[in-house]
């Protein structure tokens, strides 16, 4: 009996994956290894870009390194874009977004997950088709009204509608996970003598943190990085966020090649480090991200 | 079932604050839109009620609206078809690579950073080689000086420019959405196929893909939705020129509502844009809900 048992805990992917030739595997890693340089080197070229001066970006040789790192490019950058000031402003914009989506929709989810009243499915499908609602759909009826509001050009025109177009998937991750927890637990909870906002507070909460995290991750990618917004409803050099400020300056300065990508370099480390830091966790929060409709 | 007996007010306490926001900044604006798409408004002045007038415009007379939806459902076309190539690397990475794990985030990178710098990274890539842009350097080095272009100011290429980019940004998403999908698949599954003589390719065949059909479904959401609002990227890179060579259908509205400050026009175009989202979620739905009933 040449056959082998299954072993418990053991991929049978992994089993296959020794079976197969060298010769395969060779051709396999190669694929992937293509696709690593295609996928990577753009942003490894933009970092030796940053790095050169003039000469050497425009002197056609793609792949050399610079013969004399050009810090001074970024020092340039952060001389003359408020590169700071734009760090701070979506700084402020993506924190408060995020708590505001995480308080708001986890008091939504906790009433339709776990309250007995009529509407609770109704409320669900309304936040459900508000996923497929092209945010750019709304900018025009957006500006009107924050026009007559009078918070146009203010951080407020970005938060709220941040925090209205994060609410949908918010919701649908949190309510899927609230259902989950079992009933038992507020059922102790309520015989202890619990009110509706311990029970929320003490026992839901502390339990729901996994897909806070999930939430934040999202929110966060989405609001850290996002643009046409900003673009529209702020035109105060001084409230502009990062994308926003790297996109204004990067058009604005245009002879001096390398202190541009050092800028874009500089919009882009944020983000770049967190992911070194949380690559698992953002992986995993974009795939539960992704489950829409 | 739920268990929680609470009063009214209790219930309102804890859904009225989100719904308020909600209701107020997604679902009042779009009925807005939808509105204003039946005026004859710039914005400031006194608006007049022109019915379908704006609709029988842009279906019939606006010489750029539908090259930009032609251009829009390309976009979501290539997108799909993105998504077979990332099942394909996600298989290999799968069965061939002991940590697949690097690979996956490594391919996802681009994925997490704004179009902003994405769309300004290319432009410079993009750029004539004698202002430093990569691709027309490496064309030049490798004698192929004949296929240099300006890859976003010819009008026949620029759309292609542009594809290319939402393609290489999004292949790390797909790849890890399919490689999420292919890890949850049981592995008693695959030995049982094992047992029955079904292994490598045939087992893909036989398990990887019908079992993977509801996350193909999410892919394919994701890639028809996002293409139908593609709108950053081609604002960031070229604004829809040259000569409305790369507009989209959100970068039309976006002209026509605050350049060209045709407001109840936008709008009309916006509701187009709301409405075939919101059919092609339910299209989309519908096919896959035969396919997995049919499937598994």
């Amino acid at each position: 009996m040449s056959q082998t048992i299954p072993v418990a805990g053991v991929k049978p992917v992994a089993q296959r994956g020794k079976q197969m030739f060298p010769l395969a595997k060779i051709i396999v890693f190669i694929l992937l290894g293509i696709l690593l340089v295609t996928q990577l080197y753009p942003l490894l070229w933009l970092l030796i870009y940053s790095l050169k001066n003039n000469e050497e970006i425009l002197s056609g040789s793609f792949f050399s390194l610079p013969s004399k790192l050009m810090w001074s490019n970024y020092t340039d950058a952060i001389a003359s874009g408020n590169y700071f000031k734009y760090l701070l402003n979506s700084l402020i914009t993506t924190t408060s977004t995020m708590v505001l989506v995480l308080l708001l929709s986890s008091l939504v989810s906790f009433a339709i997950s776990r309250f007995r009243w009529k509407y609770g499915q109704l409320v669900m499908v309304l936040f459900l088709i508000g996923m497929m609602i092209p945010m750019q759909a709304t900018l025009l009826p957006l500006m009107l009204i924050f026009k007559e509001m009078k918070i146009l050009n203010t951080l407020w025109s970005l938060i709220l509608p941040y925090v209205a177009f994060q609410t949908p998937i918010a919701v649908f991750i949190m309510s899927g996970f609230m259902k989950s927890i079992p009933h038992e637990i507020e059922e102790s909870a309520v015989v202890d003598g619990a009110n509706v906002l311990r029970i929320f507070w003490s026992v839901i909460i502390p339990v729901s943190i996994p897909p806070m995290m999930t939430v934040c991750i999202l929110t966060f990618i989405n609001i850290w990085n996002e643009y046409i917004l900003a673009a529209t409803f702020i035109s105060k050099e001084a409230l502009k966020t990062l994308p926003f400020g790297v996109n204004s300056f990067v058009s604005q300065y245009s002879v001096n090649y390398g202190a541009i990508g050092a800028y874009l370099v500089l919009g882009a480390l944020p983000v770049i480090v967190i992911y070194f830091l949380l690559a698992d966790k953002i992986t995993k929060g974009m795939v539960a991200g992704a489950v829409k409709g | 079932m739920n268990v929680l007996r609470v009063s009214k007010w209790t219930i309102a306490a804890f859904v009225l604050p989100c719904l308020i926001v909600y209701v107020g900044l997604v679902f009042i604006p779009v009925l807005v839109s939808m509105y204003s798409g039946l005026l004859d408004w710039n914005g400031i002045g006194t608006s007049k009620f022109v019915g379908l007038d704006n609709f029988k415009t842009l279906l019939f007379d606006d010489p750029v609206f539908w090259p930009s939806v032609r251009r829009t459902l390309m976009f979501a076309v290539f997108s799909m078809a993105e998504i077979p190539v990332a099942l394909f690397v996600a298989i290999l990475l799968n069965r061939f690579v002991k940590k697949p794990n690097f690979f996956v985030s490594a391919y996802f990178m681009p994925v997490i950073l704004s179009v902003v710098i994405i769309g300004q990274l290319w432009k410079t890539i993009y750029n004539p080689a004698a202002m430093g842009g990569m691709l027309n350097q490496v064309l030049e080095q490798i004698g192929l000086s004949s296929w240099t272009h300006s890859w976003l100011t010819e009008p026949n290429i620029a759309m292609y420019s542009l594809y290319f980019v939402a393609l290489w940004q999004y292949l790390g998403y797909h790849t890890l959405i399919q490689f999420t999908g292919i890890q949850n698949i049981s592995a008693d599954i695959y030995e049982a196929a094992k047992i029955d003589g079904a292994e490598g390719l045939k087992a893909d065949w036989y398990i990887t893909f019908p079992m993977n059909i509801p996350i193909f479904k999410i892919s394919i959401v994701l890639a028809f939705i996002g293409s139908l609002q593609a709108f950053d990227m081609v604002m960031v890179m070229t604004a829809g020129g040259p000569a409305h060579a790369t507009d989209v259908i959100s970068t039309h509205m976006y002209n026509m509502s605050f350049l060209s400050m045709k407001y109840g026009y936008g709008s009309s175009i916006a509701t187009f844009l709301v409405a075939l989202c919101l059919l092609a979620t339910v299209v989309i739905n519908f096919i896959f809900n035969r396919l997995e009933r049919k499937y598994t």
